[in-house]
């Protein structure tokens, strides 16, 4: 019986001042739309970052590491009594890259995560035309495969990215290579690798991905053709990259391939920590300025809630002379509280989502954007609401509980 | 054994503390049968409205013992007292005090409701013959802000009878009345005592209203002089 009666007379409180009231709940759906906004938007920024930076850059990537130092051979060695057969340093051969990458691959290639896997075989050379020469980077690389993990093909400018597979003497240049080398398609550009081999490539297209170190120093070719070039097998590859469903599991599955390879596998967080950094940095950026954002909103309801207690303090008073006890005065004034956090949430939400499609649609037409970039996931909604709740309660709490401290005595006798 | 007693105060001393000790109740002991009608009179400061909120439970600084209907209410905790309140003692204050969102029937069944006892329905009847006892029925769904000083009055005494509780008590319950509705408000008291067996207790200032009441407590400097 109370209950009712307590909510009537909390809703009665809610629409005798209703400009109070719309005041109040406006201040929690400016929080909340903030809080989703935000962090919608920088959701939306780092998954572009993260689509930028995966456009070149595997998930994990395994490779043969040289050994780092190479002029300390007998230091691990305890036993006085071991013979050790000691060589100069620089005549030791290591083998540079993966000798045999399919082998690599079959038994790298168990896991449900992995959606694409593909071998490179990458070099520094010069590209020269005439007298212009410019060094950089080749891949020889799995046209196909290449696609799949950085959907290349739809960032040609000119020419067909899956020609590669089928011209052993074709290549594809960046544009701004392309450029400072004064060539354009099916011009011919000649290679020199470091071992000072050379060779003729003619070029059927043309790679625009907006990232400058690809398109002002990066040429790819198939990748048998980079094989013959280094003068290694057809199994030979510089690197194995490896894409994943979720790239936030890199680092866990790379851990595990670990254990089956004795080579380097590397998730990409370990060699682009400034990547990782950047998200990390803007995520507690966004949360830091919604919560802040909440909390002047909270602290709007909890002046307006405690305004109301001030002008319903006879009324409180009363109502404990007639035999209301403190847990209904609080539960009268955190109704109201809840009440106006529900209604602000949920008009919150709406607002917060119209605002984050209004700014998705804002012309931004730098690197590969075209507009502002936007995220909208649930868990942001959930999250808005479940802290704008929980901020209202708070507010409405403190006031409710003053309110339930009075003393009736005192108020009554003026 | 049924004590004919409504309410029983012994020894009530009591202190102010700020903005210095003062005693303002005095050794102060009475009983009043049931149906009783009382006035509390004294000049200002002589301690009688503290004494009835002492006797109302609502204040509960205070040395000695206070019993109403047979029930000790000395050192009992808040929500006790504020149930007991709820269920024993009407209030009818100088000022009404009506939630004035709240249309006078729901003012007056507001008490019944926090009681619980009886579903909303027989509350509601109850509350219309409360207010048709009063003879402002007709009045029932205005907003309580929406009544005259003298509706409003009756209004709140019809919500303090609402539980039929055993003792009424009244904090000048006609001091913002003209002499017509005083009057009326007497009676009402009057008869509520008489048929009903209830316990008035009413502090005052118009010695007319006092001097028509059964017995007449006089405070003077926290003694009781009569």
């Amino acid at each position: 019986m109370t209950r009712p009666t307590n909510t009537k007379v909390a809703l009665s409180h809610l629409t005798s001042r209703v400009k109070q009231t719309i005041v109040a709940v406006l201040s929690v759906t400016f929080g909340i739309s903030m809080y989703i906004f935000l962090n919608g938007f920088m959701t939306g920024v780092n998954d572009i970052q993260a689509d930028l930076a995966f456009s070149t850059l595997a998930h994990i990537r395994v490779y043969n590491d040289l050994p780092e130092d190479r002029t300390d051979l007998i230091s691990d060695d305890q036993l006085p009594s071991k013979r050790v057969n000691l060589r100069h340093p620089k005549v030791i051969q290591y083998s540079d890259g993966i000798i045999n990458a399919d082998k690599e691959m079959s038994i790298l290639n168990q896991y449900d995560e992995i959606i694409g896997m593909t071998s490179q075989v990458s070099m520094n050379v010069f590209f020269r035309n005439g007298s212009t020469k410019v060094s950089g980077l080749l891949s020889g690389v799995n046209a196909a495969n290449e696609d799949k993990l950085f959907g290349t093909a739809a960032s040609m400018r000119s020419g067909n990215w899956l020609d590669l597979d089928h011209r052993s003497d074709g290549i594809i240049l960046g544009v701004g290579l392309a450029k400072k080398l004064s060539l354009g398609m099916d011009d011919n550009v000649f290679l020199k690798t470091g071992d000072g081999i050379t060779r003729n490539f003619k070029i059927i297209g043309l790679l625009e991905t907006s990232l400058n170190s690809i398109d002002n120093g990066k040429a790819f070719i198939r990748i048998n053709s980079a094989r013959q070039l280094v003068s290694k097998n057809l199994s030979y590859a510089t690197d194995i990259q490896i894409n994943l469903r979720d790239y936030e599991k890199a680092e866990a599955i790379a851990a595990q391939m670990r254990q089956q390879t004795a080579l380097k596998v590397e998730a990409w967080n370990e060699a682009n920590g400034q990547l990782e950094a950047g998200n990390e940095l803007r995520n507690y950026l966004a949360v830091a300025v919604s919560l802040t954002i909440l909390l002047v909103a909270g602290f709007g309801i909890y002046n307006i809630m405690n305004m109301t207690v001030n002008e319903k303090i006879r009324e409180i008073a009363i109502l404990k002379a007639m035999g209301f006890e403190g847990r209904d005065i609080v539960e009268i004034f955190l109704t109201q509280s809840v009440i106006i956090g529900v209604i602000g949430g949920i008009v919150g939400i709406l607002i917060g989502g119209g605002v984050s499609v209004m700014i998705n649609s804002v012309p931004f037409e730098m690197a590969s954007l075209e507009t502002l970039p936007m995220a909208y996931r649930k868990s942001d909604y959930f999250s808005a609401f479940g802290f704008g709740l929980l901020t209202t309660f708070i507010a409405g709490y403190l006031p409710a509980r003053k309110a339930s401290l009075v003393d009736p005595v005192e108020i009554i006798r003026g | 054994m049924e004590s004919t007693y409504a309410l029983d105060a012994q020894g009530i001393n009591k202190f102010f503390h700020h903005p210095a000790e003062f005693q303002v109740l005095k050794d102060i002991s009475f009983k009043a049968r049931k149906g009783e009608f009382l006035s509390l009179v004294g000049k200002s400061g002589s301690g009688k409205s503290t004494l009835l909120y002492v006797l109302s439970t609502m204040d509960t600084d205070y040395d000695g013992t206070l019993t109403i209907n047979n029930q000790s209410l000395t050192g009992k905790g808040q929500n006790h007292l504020a149930a007991f309140r709820n269920a024993n003692i009407g209030f009818v204050f100088q000022f009404h005090y009506l939630l004035p969102e709240f249309t006078a029937l729901d003012n007056v069944m507001l008490p019944a409701m926090k009681l619980g006892k009886r579903s909303k329905e027989e509350i509601r009847q109850k509350a219309l013959d409360k207010l048709q006892l009063l003879d402002i029925k007709d009045q029932a769904y205005k907003p309580a802000n929406k009544l005259s000083g003298g509706q409003q009055q009756r209004v709140a005494i019809a919500r303090a009878l609402i539980n039929d509780p055993a003792i009424i008590m009244g904090d000048e319950p006609t001091g913002n009345l003209d002499s017509k509705n005083t009057d009326i408000v007497f009676d009402i008291f009057r008869q509520l005592a008489k048929y009903e067996g209830q316990t008035i207790i009413a502090v005052t200032h118009d010695d007319d209203f006092a001097a028509k009441s059964d017995r007449v407590l006089e405070l003077s400097d926290g003694y009781m002089v009569r």
